[in-house]
Formats: structure tokens, C-alpha cells, sequence
């Protein structure tokens, strides 16, 4: 499902991927783990095809990416494959919740509005937040919105799901629904990559973990065994 | 405060001076040394226009007319710039005199104080060589496109002339300037021009595609236009004119200008004695102006309405054009709003409406207007989205993206709706600004409430009942204009139910 294959990416003429190699099956979390500046999240950002990189080759949900720049034909493909949450949510403040986890299932994929709507309330119902449908995103605590942005990436049907730091700017009190959620999006078999520096979190949830150190992969292998 | 303004300050306090006892007026303009006397040079030849050899020097046959009465008073002319249609609100402030083709009529005998005539015109109407009217009576016929297109000077006798005549099928176009008309004939926007024959008599050669239609058909005087409350002013010009007609100063200065000496001297003894027009009660003149004005506020909200959604969608095109279209295009819109911001709009709407014709596109004086104002508006309002738009946080473009929207969904449904919102005040105070900002389109023909008010001022001297009845009009305009931006402010606040 996701092959990566000796990626290198510099910016400013400074390394920041060096022959980065991983694979993650179909059905399977990997977690990438490291210090900060690792490249996790720059990774990350190559696989959604939000940044580009100098050389080595990427394969995920079937879409293939080389390096240099991407055809905006093929990255709309792709990120109707891979869905993404971000760090800061990212909501859209002018869009009610409903109206936001709607809006791409109507726009890109053209569902009729009654549709799209029973698709976003069954996901707002996953993520226990049907009963803000109506809201706007500003009036949700932090780790309501990042649920929301969960269920506005899961309402494109992704078949695989990247998550960047999803609870690294939410309070403690509130990083336990949202792992909840990923920890059963896990369970039902979603293939996902999830950047985290919580060990706990990535030991409870992700079957395989990559540590990146400087660029580079410092050491994977599955979760049990490096956690 | 500038030194030009407390010039201007302390002159104004002069003249309210000189005009507190009768004949002072006379006594300041002596004491003074000089007889200011307003004209538009803008208006042109024969009467007053910039030297060809030597532009910054003034010429014309008033201007010599002036030299004349000044010498008369003992004193020296000094020249004062005005729009002709507004000279006589110079007058008791900044100028002593009007002295630029100014008609005797009976509204004027009313309100201001007239001298002896100086000089007799006559109206002719102007057409093409090759094509109609071929008389004047062709007029009272139907035209090309149904009504004769006529262009007459604002607030000018022609125009009176024109505007009372039923029995022609005309419409009648006003103009600021006086050969605006003759190239809007030359050019096939007009299908006739009427203006005092000495004018067309001078520029006859620069418009060899155009031909008197008829003799002359109808004439007046010329006077010379002074404060109602200078009565020794007034006496003395008339002592000044009467002298250089009995001397042959005034035959000799009319001959050099190739402008019928003899003949005029002759219409000057015979002219009869115009009686003043009877006062108005401010009732009166509600009643006869309202209609007018009221016409002239739809105008202005036509205008304005007209032009700014389309400036807006402009501006938004731009601004997206700037920030995410290829290079090239780039560079072109930003020369695109360059251009529009650094040329004064005046001078885009005397682009459009003067010179587009020249290449075979003439628009209507309304489209022109509109035309404009959209197009000057739409740089203003495309720096403000381009600025709203760099203002939304790029996580939001990602995140529109990460969900499979191409870079325009994202734009459509994402960026532009947060950018809006955020430019909502700005864009709300440039509506007030273009709303007032029509009055400029009065200088291609458009009246709209600003210039009716400044006709009507003019030829009733009404000038604060008037102001006030225009200031309400704007008031009961305006007024709804921002509670409708502000309720469209709040609706912007609110999310939106589902994707538009």
C-alpha cells in the first residue's frame, strides 16, 4: 500500500530526507517516531504530494509520484486516496462543522447534497460529535475540532489516512478521545501513517514504527520489538 | 494650514469686506490695482484659450475685452480660472467678475447683476458633410436611430434653447467642454452639435468633417456678470463698455478677431432691455427642482450599483490572477492595476468615451460611465482581495487541498469566501467612495446629483436651499447603502449551512 523508496529532499541547499526507505502493507499502522527537524513531517507532507523531493521514488494507494514537480491531475487523484490531518486542524472557520466534513465528498466527487450529508452525520455520529453538526468549528474545543478534521478526511473514503502530530497541540485532557478515535479507525483495519512523539500512543496503536534521526531512518521494525 | 490657503482665506475675507456697503466693491477693486475676472479657459476659442505659441500665456478676444474694462476702471486684469458652468459662484469670492460668453437671459438678470451687452451671438446647429440633418427642420422629424442625438454646452443658452424646443425629436446631451461636441459629431456619437456661431467659425478648420446646417436660428448677449450687492462695480463696467462702444475701441478689438465688428456694433445699439424673471418661493422651487434632482439621484444610485459588482468581480479576478495565474499573466495585471491606479479617472472616462469612438467603439455616455468606474475601481478592490486572500492562512489551502480539491475549488469554496469576509470593510467604505465618486462622470454628460444640484444653483442662484434638498437626496441614498453593507457584513459572519 505505501513504498518509499531511497527519498532524499533538501531545502535551502540543506539535506533534510537522505535515502529514506519504508513500506507499510494494507491494513497496517506505521508510526514515524523521532526528535524534532527529524523530516517526519516533511515525509509525511511528500507522501500527500504537499511537497515535492529531489529524487528517489513514492508509491501509496496506487498512485506512484516521482521526483521534481507533481501534475495537479495526479495529486487530486492521489489525495482522494490519502487523506491528511493536520497539527492545527485546519478547519474551515466560514463553514459549519457539517458543512465542512460535506464539502469534499460534494465538490470533488460530486455527491448529491442529501448524500453527502448522511455520509458527514454518520461520521460526525464515529467521532461523537453529531450533535454539533450545526456549530461553528470556533465554538469546539481543540480536541472536538481535530475530531472533526478526522471525519472530514474519512468522508473522502480514503484508503489510506496520514496523520501529523494530531494531538501534539491539544491538552492532555483532550488527547484521549482523539486517540480513541485513531486507535479504532486501527482496529477496523485503515491503513494509516501517523507522526507522533508519544511512544504510548504510537506502542498502543501503530504495528510497525520508523525512527528517522537527521533525514535519515535510524532504525524500524515493528512496534513491539522498538517500543 | 498652507500658504495658498490662507491666501485663499484672507482674499474671501476681503471681498466679504469690500461687499458689506454699496460701492465699496468698486473702492477695493482700486485699491487693490486689480479686476479679477473668472473665465474657463477650458471653453475655449474665440473667447479664452491658451496661446498656441506660448501656452502659458492666455489669449482670446475676452481676454483682450478684459484688459479693455480694467484699463477703463484705472486698475489691471487678472485672470481667474473656473468651470464655466460654476463661474458665477466665483463671484464675492474669489473673483469680481465673470467674463466668458456668459448669455443675458432673465434668470441671470434676477440673480446676479448683468452689465450692458459686449457682445451679440448667434446658436448654430452643427452636422456632418455627409450626412443628416440637412436643416434645422429636420429635426422636428424622426432621426437615424429614432431621436436626434444633440450636443449642446451645460448650462448654456443653446442648451436652453434646445431643451424648450417640443417640437423637435431631440435629445439633448450636455458637455463641459465646448468643442466636446463638435468631436463627439465629428466622431458619429452625435448626430448634431448647437453652439454660438463665433465658435464654430474658429475651430472650422480643425473640423473640416463637419458643416454649418441652416443660418443661424437663434441669438442673444453677452454680459458681464457681477455680484447681486456690487452695485458700483456693475455701473462702472457699464460706464467702461458704453465708452469703448462709442470710442470704436470695442469695433476695433472684434475686427482683430475677425469676429464682424461692424455688425456687432449695430446688434449691441439695438439691444432691447431684458426684464429680470420673476423670484421663486422656496416652495416654488422645491416643487420645479425636486423632480429633477430626484432623476439625477437615480442616476447616481444606477451608476453606482452598476459599476460596483462588476468592479468587484474584476478586482477579484485580478487579485487571484496576481497570486496563483502563470507569470505572464502576472506581470500583465499588475501593470493592468498600475495603470488604473496611477491615471486619474477623469481622464480614463475622457479615454473611453472621447477616444474609443475614434477606433469605432462608442459607447452610450451611461455604459461609458459605468464602464469607468468599473474598470478604475477594479485596482483598488483587487489589491484589498489580494490582500484578503494572502491574509487566510496557508494551512487552509493545504488542508482544501489534502481533501482532493484542485488549487480553483480550493479558491472557490476555501480561500475566497474567508477573504471576503475579511475585506468586507474595506470594499464597504470603497462603495461610499465610488457612490460619491460618480459626480466625475458628469465630464462625459452623465448628470447625475452632484452636477443637476451645481445646474440648478447656477441658473436659479438658490445655492443654499438647494445644497440642503441635495444633501437630504445623498442622506436618504446612503443611509440604506450601509445598513444593507452591515447587514450583509453580519450574514458574511455567519457560517455557511452547506458548500455553495
Amino acid at each position: 500500500m505505501i513504498t518509499v523508496t531511497s527519498l532524499c529532499k533538501s531545502r535551502s541547499g540543506a539535506s533534510v530526507l537522505s535515502d529514506v526507505s519504508l513500506a507499510g502493507a494494507e491494513g497496517t499502522v506505521t508510526a514515524l517516531v523521532g526528535a524534532s527537524g527529524s523530516g517526519k513531517t516533511t515525509l509525511l507532507r511528500c507522501l500527500n504530494g504537499l511537497e515535492t523531493f529531489d529524487a528517489g521514488t513514492l508509491s501509496i494507494a496506487g498512485h506512484r509520484l516521482a521526483s521534481g514537480p507533481h501534475a495537479p491531475g495526479v495529486l487530486e487523484r492521489l489525495r482522494c486516496d490519502v487523506g491528511m490531518v493536520f497539527q492545527q486542524f485546519n478547519l474551515f472557520p466560514h463553514l459549519s462543522v457539517l458543512a465542512n466534513v460535506m464539502l469534499a465528498p460534494q465538490v470533488v466527487q460530486g455527491l448529491p447534497p442529501d448524500e453527502a450529508r448522511a455520509r458527514a452525520l454518520t461520521l460526525l455520529e464515529r467521532v461523537g460529535l453529531a450533535t454539533h453538526a450545526g456549530n461553528r468549528p470556533e465554538t469546539l474545543s481543540g480536541g472536538q475540532q481535530q475530531r472533526v478534521a478526522i471525519a472530514r478526511a474519512l468522508a473522502m473514503q480514503p484508503r489510506v489516512m496520514l496523520f501529523d502530530e494530531p494531538t501534539s497541540a491539544l491538552d492532555p485532557a483532550m488527547t484521549a478521545d482523539v486517540l480513541d478515535v485513531i486507535v479504532d479507525l486501527a482496529r477496523a483495519g485503515q491503513t494509516m501513517v501517523v507522526v507522533t512523539h508519544d511512544h504510548g500512543f504510537a506502542k498502543r496503536a501503530a504495528s510497525w514504527v520508523v525512527e528517522l534521526a537527521a533525514g535519515r531512518v535510524a532504525r524500524q521494525g515493528p512496534a513491539d520489538e522498538m517500543l | 494650514m498652507s500658504g495658498a490657503r490662507v491666501s485663499a482665506l484672507l482674499a474671501g475675507a476681503v471681498f466679504l469686506v469690500a461687499s458689506a456697503a454699496p460701492g465699496a466693491e468698486l473702492t477695493e477693486v482700486q485699491r487693490r490695482g486689480e479686476l479679477i475676472w473668472a473665465a474657463d479657459q477650458e471653453g475655449g476659442g474665440p473667447h479664452v484659450f491658451p496661446d498656441p505659441n506660448d501656452p502659458r500665456r492666455l489669449t482670446g478676444f475676452e481676454v483682450e475685452f478684459a484688459e479693455l474694462i480694467a484699463g477703463e476702471l484705472g486698475v489691471k486684469a487678472r485672470f481667474q480660472q473656473g468651470q464655466w458652468d460654476r463661474l458665477p459662484l466665483l463671484l464675492g469670492r474669489a473673483a469680481d467678475c465673470v467674463i466668458n460668453g456668459i448669455e443675458l437671459t432673465p434668470a441671470r438678470r434676477r440673480d446676479y447683476r448683468c452689465s450692458r451687452p459686449y457682445f451679440a451671438y448667434a446658436l448654430q446647429l452643427i452636422g456632418r458633410r455627409d450626412a443628416r440633418p440637412d436643416s434645422l427642420a429636420a429635426l422636428g422629424g424622426t432621426g437615424p436611430g429614432g431621436r436626434w442625438r444633440v450636443g449642446v454646452l451645460t448650462g448654456s443658452a443653446a442648451e436652453l434653447v434646445m431643451r424648450s424646443r417640443d417640437d423637435l425629436q431631440v435629445e439633448v446631451i450636455g458637455y463641459d467642454g465646448t468643442i466636446d461636441s463638435m468631436e463627439q459629431v465629428a466622431s458619429g456619437v452625435l448626430d448634431a452639435a448647437v453652439l454660438d456661431d463665433c465658435i464654430f467659425s474658429f475651430y472650422a478648420d480643425r473640423f473640416a468633417g463637419l458643416r454649418a446646417v441652416d443660418r443661424p436660428f437663434s441669438g442673444g448677449l453677452y454680459t458681464v456678470l457681477t455680484a447681486p450687492d456690487t452695485p458700483g462695480l456693475s455701473a462702472a463696467i457699464d460706464e467702461a463698455i458704453g465708452r469703448a462702444i462709442a470710442d470704436g475701441r470695442l469695433k476695433a478689438l472684434y475686427d482683430r478677431w475677425d469676429l464682424a465688428g461692424r455688425q456687432q456694433m449695430l446688434m449691441l445699439r439695438d439691444a432691447a432691455e431684458i426684464p429680470p424673471a420673476r423670484q421663486r418661493t422656496t416652495w416654488e422651487l422645491i416643487r420645479e427642482t425636486l423632480p429633477l434632482l430626484l432623476t439625477a439621484a437615480g442616476v447616481t444610485v444606477l451608476l453606482s450599483c452598476a459599476a460596483f459588482p462588476v468592479a468587484m468581480l474584476i478586482g477579484l479576478a485580478v487579485a487571484i490572477g496576481r497570486l496563483y495565474g502563470p507569470p505572464a499573466l502576472r506581470t500583465v495585471l499588475a501593470g493592468y492595476v498600475e495603470v488604473l491606479r496611477g491615471t486619474p479617472l477623469m481622464l480614463q472616462l475622457y479615454a473611453i468615451f472621447f477616444l474609443l469612438p475614434k477606433v469605432g467603439l462608442a459607447l452610450p455616455a451611461l455604459a461609458a460611465a459605468i464602464a469607468g468606474l468599473a474598470l478604475n475601481y477594479s485596482a483598488y478592490e483587487s489589491e484589498i482581495y489580494r490582500a484578503g486572500l494572502k491574509a487566510v492562512p496557508t494551512g487552509q489551502f493545504e488542508a482544501a487541498l489534502s481533501l482532493g480539491l484542485s488549487k480553483w475549488q480550493a479558491l472557490r469554496h476555501v480561500l475566497v469566501p474567508q477573504a471576503v469576509r475579511i475585506v468586507m470593510p474595506p470594499v464597504t467604505s470603497d462603495f461610499i467612495a465610488l457612490f460619491k465618486d460618480t459626480s466625475v462622470c458628469s465630464v462625459i454628460t452623465v448628470i447625475e446629483l452632484t452636477k443637476r444640484y451645481s445646474v440648478l444653483a447656477l441658473s436659479t442662484g438658490r445655492i443654499v436651499e438647494l445644497a440642503i434638498l441635495t444633501a437630504l437626496l445623498y442622506l436618504t441614498m446612503s443611509w440604506p447603502l450601509a445598513v444593507l453593507s452591515r447587514w450583509f457584513e453580519r450574514r458574511l459572519e455567519r457560517p455557511a449551512g452547506t458548500p455553495h
